[in-house]
């Protein structure tokens, strides 16, 4: 029978697990040095986006965002996978366990500053289903440096976002303070003709109908609001606003085709305001559906199911009828 | 003056034990109760102020360094201070001490809930403690250390009893773990830098269960289930090797947090094999007490506390076989980022660990007060409300992680897969709910125990009794 004594215990053990840290934990860093090497899209971070990364860690935000991107993901930042690179500077990386929220190692550059802060004043207001506690408490300082480093993530291929967010946005601003026409009309520039001209291919069924309000409210009414009049609760943060769907009844809509222009702007976003792309996130008969949604409840211009439309989708309703042309 | 000091640091046998048992249920009310304003938060995040202590991101950290350092480590710590002098027979070396320890861990814990709700924290998961009161937990672990060889040394009994093996071991190693895992000799980031720091930190998360808590846990299910049956303990051979498997495996898996992060690819093969082996200690050890209690159930189920630790093994065993199955990558393509991983850590910490901790305190508080339990009925419904509360957590987040890591995998965004968890964390805070109920009753129970007359001279010196092997 084997004894064991104090001495074997208390140092053999403990000698064995020094051992195999060094083994598990030591030696990596010298067996692979390469983890240490910079990344080609790391930059350091200035001042203000690493005051911003203290107050991320003092806020927890690790505990429900994650910061790196894997190769079985299709979500936020999810054309670049992580490298060991990207956080070769950084003490205490936030890689993060857990993802309640979307990961963030991409984030930069991915949504406007005044959309973070509406999100940060409340969560609710940009993202309605979210869970994410309100930050309504942080000071202005504390909330551009919060801003700063989560624009800050994603490197270098951040900065490119967002230095296409700032140019846009000069001309998103210019566009909405000279008049609600030209607004419009700087709008539907980023349009691509074709799609200008698309009607909405798919009849309005009360059930589409349903689907629509469900999309938008769970989608849309923080910023566009219930009515579709632009004053959700984020407007307090955002500029330019969001559109007050109404005016787009006077401008812009020939021929009567809001389908593919609205299913193009809410599929792409509109770089350089707090207007999102849903392209991730919303299949596409969602977006046709949400589309006939605010066009039939907001425009008053309906052009669901109108001409050309191709051949009709074999489960179309058997009264779905064309508007026009037949 | 002396009187103060006899009251403050007294010498009577078993007092320190009888005051750490006391701050874990304390402790694990306080736990839990932080974690049910986190639940509350999933299910209606406007409903309380918006403070940052109320915030998630603090109250998170806050809740698992209170059930781990508040709640189990001081029932373990209360747990060894009766089990070690007893299976050596002997008093415990320094009682003073020992109540300083008991004072000076409540202040560590307190000092816990005051830096984390204020963001004084190091950033990194389950090291978020800020450098002062990593030396703190270090100093108190040298007096836990003090103690606990300090009776081993003057011991009566030549054998040592696993149990020994397990709590003496395990304060070694907690010490190593804890220090090199908060890198405390860097005061200002307590981090390394780059993905070598997360290789650590993950070192020290994974080692956190299992080279802090699992020894203690495990020490007192050696020591408490052939007690409770009276029965010897199956076999030593089994006892050593899950013993030494234990420390080989257990300390390898680290990295199997991160197989989905760029750490080399050597690494997470050997976390990988090493989660897989895991399997060899958790089997020794189970067929080890379940072998030893075998065919003497009814006597485990006439105390709440065997119960309690006889369940604890169960779990571990449901714990154990789903960890070794989650380091697979195939399953973990699924399962990683999850509320899955948040109700397995539940069936790890509150049904293995929480429950044996629970069960020590309810079976050994009898023994260092010389009174019987204030009311088994009540612990007997603490353990049906933890034990029901337990499977709630598992059951509604394995559920919510599965939604999510099919729902991803199918290409969904996690914003899209919110809504379909709600349910799921309603069902979590009510399971939460009967947990905080079980603590109520559970600090009632042992406050009631401790403040009970003494019915015999005999019980004052209990201690005495059981050096002389006069069970209660």
């Amino acid at each position: 029978m084997i004894h064991m004594n104090a001495k074997i215990v208390g140092i053999g053990t403990t000698f064995l697990v020094a051992l195999i840290f060094a083994a598990v934990v030591v030696a990596p860093q010298h067996l692979n040095p390469e983890v240490h090497q910079f990344s080609e899209n790391y930059r350091k971070r200035t001042d203000l986006e690493e005051r911003g990364r203290d107050l991320y860690m003092r806020y927890g935000c690790q505990y429900c965002h994650s910061q790196y991107i894997r190769t079985v993901d299709w979500g936020l930042g999810a054309e670049r996978l992580a490298e060991a690179g990207d956080y070769a500077a950084d003490t205490a990386p936030q890689l993060g366990s857990l993802r309640n929220g979307p990961d963030l190692s991409q984030e930069g550059g991915e949504h406007t500053d005044d959309w973070h802060a509406a999100h940060f004043y409340n969560p609710r207001w940009t993202r309605p289903e979210s869970f994410m506690p309100p930050f309504p408490y942080l000071e202005e300082g504390e909330m551009n440096a919060l801003i700063a480093y989560v624009q800050s993530l994603g490197g270098r291929l951040a900065d490119q976002r967002t230095a296409r967010q700032w140019k846009w946005r000069k001309q998103a601003i210019a566009a909405y303070e000279k008049n609600a026409d030209a607004n419009i009309e700087w709008l539907h520039q980023h349009v691509p003709q074709g799609w200008l001209e698309v009607p909405n291919p798919y009849p309005i069924t009360e059930v589409s109908r349903l689907r629509g309000a469900t999309i938008y409210q769970r989608h849309c009414l923080g910023c566009h609001g219930p009515v579709g009049d632009g004053q959700g609760p984020a407007v307090a943060f955002i500029y330019p606003p969001p559109l007050n769907f109404t005016t787009l009844r006077r401008h812009g809509i020939e021929g009567g085709a809001t389908g593919g222009m609205l299913y193009y702007q809410i599929m792409n976003g509109i770089t350089g305001t707090a207007m999102p792309y849903f392209k991730r996130e919303l299949e596409s008969e969602k977006i046709w559906d949400v589309s006939n949604y605010v066009a039939e409840q907001f425009i008053g211009i309906v052009d669901a199911n109108a001409e050309p439309r191709g051949i009709d989708a074999a489960f179309e309703p058997i009264d779905s009828s064309p508007k026009k042309g037949d | 003056m002396p009187n103060v000091v006899n009251i403050l640091l007294p010498k009577e046998p078993g007092s320190a034990s009888r005051r750490f048992f006391l701050s874990a249920a304390i402790w694990l009310f306080v736990g839990v109760f932080v974690a049910l304003l986190a639940a509350l938060g999933f299910v209606a995040p406007d409903l309380l102020p918006a403070h940052p202590m109320l915030s998630f991101g603090r109250l998170r950290p806050t809740h698992i360094n209170i059930v781990v350092f508040g709640f189990l480590l001081s029932a373990y710590f209360g747990g060894f201070m009766y089990v070690v002098p007893k299976v050596c027979r002997t008093e415990l070396f320094a009682e003073r001490l020992a109540n300083f320890a008991v004072w000076f861990w409540n202040a560590v814990v307190l000092g816990i809930l005051y830096a984390l709700p204020h963001g004084y924290t190091q950033g990194r998961e389950y090291a978020e403690n800020p450098w002062i009161i990593d030396i703190a937990i270090l100093l108190a672990v040298l007096v836990l250390l003090i103690l606990v060889f300090g009776t081993i040394i003057k011991r009566q009994e030549k054998l040592l009893y696993v149990s020994v093996w397990y709590i003496a071991g395990g304060l070694m190693w907690t010490f190593f773990v804890y220090a090199v895992g908060n890198v405390v000799w860097e005061p200002s980031s307590g981090s390394w830098t780059g993905m070598s720091d997360q290789i650590l930190l993950w070192f020290y998360g994974h080692n956190v269960v299992g080279l802090v808590i699992t020894p203690q846990a495990v020490a007192l299910a050696y020591y408490i289930l052939p007690r409770a049956t009276g029965r010897p303990l199956y076999s030593h051979t089994l006892s050593l090797v899950g013993f030494w498997a234990l420390i080989v495996m257990y300390t390898h898996t680290g990295t199997h947090h991160l197989l989905q992060a760029p750490v080399p690819q050597w690494l997470k093969v050997i976390s990988i094999v090493n989660s897989i082996a895991l399997l060899i200690p958790v089997f020794a050890f189970l067929t080890n007490v379940w072998m030893t209690a075998r065919g003497h159930l009814d006597r485990v189920f006439e105390s709440a506390g065997a119960k309690f630790v006889f369940t604890g093994t169960v779990w571990y065993f449901l714990t154990c076989l789903q960890g070794p199955f989650h380091s697979l990558p195939a399953v973990q393509k699924v399962t990683h980022f999850t509320q899955w991983v948040v109700a397995h850590a539940h069936m790890a910490l509150l049904g293995f660990a929480g429950s044996i901790a629970i069960g020590g305190i309810y079976f050994i508080l009898p023994q260092v007060t010389g009174r019987k339990l204030y009311s088994e009925k009540l612990a007997d419904y603490h353990f049906w409300l933890t034990l029901v509360g337990g499977i709630g957590i598992f059951i509604s987040l394995t559920i919510g992680g599965l939604l999510q890591g099919e729902a991803w995998a199918n290409g969904e965004v996690v914003y899209r897969v919110l809504s379909e968890l709600r349910v799921y964390f309603i069902v979590r805070g009510m399971s939460g709910v009967l947990i905080l109920v079980g603590a109520l009753l559970f600090i009632y129970n042992v406050l009631m125990t401790l403040l009970a007359k003494p019915s015999t001279a005999a019980d004052e010196q209990p201690a005495e009794a059981i050096a002389k092997g006069v069970t209660a």
